[in-house]
């Protein structure tokens, strides 16, 4: 051996996070479904729902939009958080997970830096929904400083989502089966208040809002979108997606070590 | 040399996959002890148990029962020792196709922390040694086979390890792209690299390889230098073609010139206990029975005839 050499965990992660930033910058048609469909729903919605607004328990707005933009964005976070898991699989698939896993390098550097991509998306997302949408009518009470709390929030649901789906990939081994499961993370999205508000709701749909996180996420966004910057929507904007990774992040790596074991 | 400097040595490595009636034996006991800067062939057919081994030696699987040291260090209790001190080129060449090989031996540099300063010049030395500097900056989803696999490679020397796992580095390389891999693995032996290869190529394994075992089923049913085995095969072996209807009689009189051996279909084979003076011998007797003998082909004695001693069949696709 000529030189000393020291793997440092953090190099380890931002090398491999700029693989997975660099894997979506080079995969457009990977991308742009998650940021037309939304967009597509929350246009759907202002058109066909307006009047919906004055419906008793539906929120003070002056348009559905600016209630509709919390769903849209949550809607293309959770869509764009499995390209990140689908790269793992197909990782998985071709070999090069193995390549990573026989190299000093963490095991959480490699799951989160697989999900950097769809981290930084995720946030990139948000902005990207905040920004086009602010021309058709869409206030943000929360000024910038909810824009932004927005940003973070959407970056660490990407990473919540993602790493879920990451343990599914690391499960099966197979890109099919974590585009097969995502629709499952698509019906928790539609048993919350992503679409209508909580007070409208009645029986069963709306107990499962209740105690549905997205729900109250979502309404984190919403707020700030409506009413304005208050540290109960940021908390509720950053924590809840925060809580979510740690549990899905834990259950990823977790899932990791038993396929070490056990396959 | 101790047991513990050796590079490699696993003592009854087990690996079951499965249970109850289920269970599988994939890796059954196998013993190894690899010297260094030795080229060791891990020889056998699909799902003999070679990956499995492997994979647990790489730190990728851990063993179900028995230990293994690999660079001085436990596969088990310090699996991020031997990760610093191994190489590894698993099956069917594993490079993402979306980088091109330039990034990849960056990346590789960074995760086997190289220091930064010499990321580029690491690279681009690895490119040259295989032959990849024109194709650097491609990336790797427009490569040939035979370019993944060397770039496979460039990648495993990275941080210049001194024990390297090749798993099938030749496998579906036509025979030019499979020289140049030969060539150049046994460059990395003469710089002193211990390398242990798995193939199901009895050409390959005879090549490069100082010693082999050949495992079947989970254990290893031979191990020894290629031409100490081929002598303890010891006889020639000679195929003897005849019409359909003969056969029967056929077996048995070459059964009088030695003991039958596995052979390909439709053909006898009989390992010639005097030597390959007796074909004629063989052929005379035929004919004198009135067998028509259709085609005649003497073996002298090849690692294909170890290993079908050794397993009692042959390996599809047998080139040597």
């Amino acid at each position: 051996m000529t030189v000393a050499l020291h793997p440092s965990t953090f190099a380890q992660t931002a090398e491999m996070s700029k693989r997975s930033i660099l894997a979506l910058w080079r995969q457009p048609a990977l991308v742009v479904p998650s940021l037309i469909f939304p967009l597509f729903f929350a246009a759907l919605g202002t058109s066909s729902f307006s009047r919906a607004t004055s419906l008793p328990g539906f929120p003070a707005v002056d348009s559905y939009l600016d209630f509709a933009l919390a769903g849209a964005v949550v809607q293309g976070v959770l869509f764009g958080s499995t390209v990140g898991a689908t790269a793992l699989a197909t990782d998985i698939e071709n070999g090069f997970f193995d390549r990573l896993l026989s190299s000093p390098t963490t095991r959480s550097g490699i799951i989160i830096g697989r999900m950097a991509g769809g981290m930084v998306y995720g946030g990139l997302q948000t902005l990207f929904f905040i920004l086009i949408l602010l021309p058709f009518g869409l206030s943000i009470e929360g000024g910038v400083g909810g824009m932004l709390a927005m940003a973070v929030g959407g970056t660490i649901l990407a990473l919540a989502i993602g790493a879920l789906m990451c343990a599914m990939a690391i499960k099966t081994g197979s890109s099919e089966a974590v585009q097969g499961a995502f629709p499952l993370v698509f019906i928790a999205l539609f048993f919350s208040s992503a679409f209508f508000p909580r007070e409208t709701m009645s029986g069963i749909y709306a107990r499962l809002a209740d105690i549905n996180p997205i729900s109250h996420l979502v309404e984190g966004f919403r707020d700030l979108t409506i009413e304005g910057l208050s540290m109960s929507a940021v908390l509720r904007t950053i924590l809840i997606p925060l809580a979510l990774a740690a549990i899905t992040v834990t259950l990823s790596l977790r899932t990791l070590e038993r396929r070490l074991g056990a396959r | 040399m101790s047991v513990t400097t050796l590079p490699i040595v696993a003592e009854g490595l087990q690996r079951y996959f499965g249970s109850g009636d289920d269970e599988v034996k994939a890796v059954d006991g196998v013993d190894l002890r690899i010297e260094a800067g030795e080229v060791f062939g891990f020889l056998g057919p699909n799902g003999a148990g070679k990956s499995t081994t492997v994979r647990m030696l790489t730190t990728l699987l851990s063993p179900t029962g028995g230990s293994a040291r690999v660079a001085g260090f436990d596969v088990v209790e310090q699996a991020n020792e031997v990760r610093r001190n191994i190489g590894v080129a698993l099956q069917d060449a594993a490079i993402d196709p979306l980088m091109t090989g330039a990034e990849l031996l960056k990346l590789q540099a960074v995760l086997y922390g190289l220091p930064k300063n010499q990321h580029a010049s690491r690279a681009g030395e690895l490119l040259e040694r295989v032959g990849l500097t024109a194709a650097g900056d491609r990336r790797v989803g427009t490569y040939s086979g035979g370019m993944r696999r060397r770039l496979d490679l460039a990648l495993s020397l990275i941080h210049e390890p001194s024990v390297l796992f090749l798993d099938e580095p030749t496998t579906g390389l036509d025979p030019m792209s499979r020289m140049s891999l030969w060539e150049e693995i046994r460059r990395l032996n003469n710089d002193g690299t211990t390398v242990l290869l798995t193939t199901q190529y009895l050409e390959e394994a005879d090549q490069l390889a100082e010693r082999i075992a050949i495992i079947d089923h989970g254990v290893i049913v031979r191990k020894g230098r290629p031409a100490e085995l081929k002598g303890e095969v010891g006889s020639p072996t000679l195929f003897v073609t005849v019409d359909d209807g003969a056969v029967e009689q056929a077996t048995t009189i070459v059964q009088t010139f030695g003991e039958l051996r596995p052979s390909p279909e439709g053909a006898l084979g009989v390992g010639l206990t005097d030597g390959s003076s007796a074909v004629s011998n063989v052929v005379r007797t035929l004919d004198d029975a009135g067998i028509t003998v259709r085609n005649l082909e003497l073996r002298e004695p090849s690692l294909d005839d170890v290993f079908a001693e050794a397993t009692g069949y042959r390996l599809e696709g047998a080139d040597a």
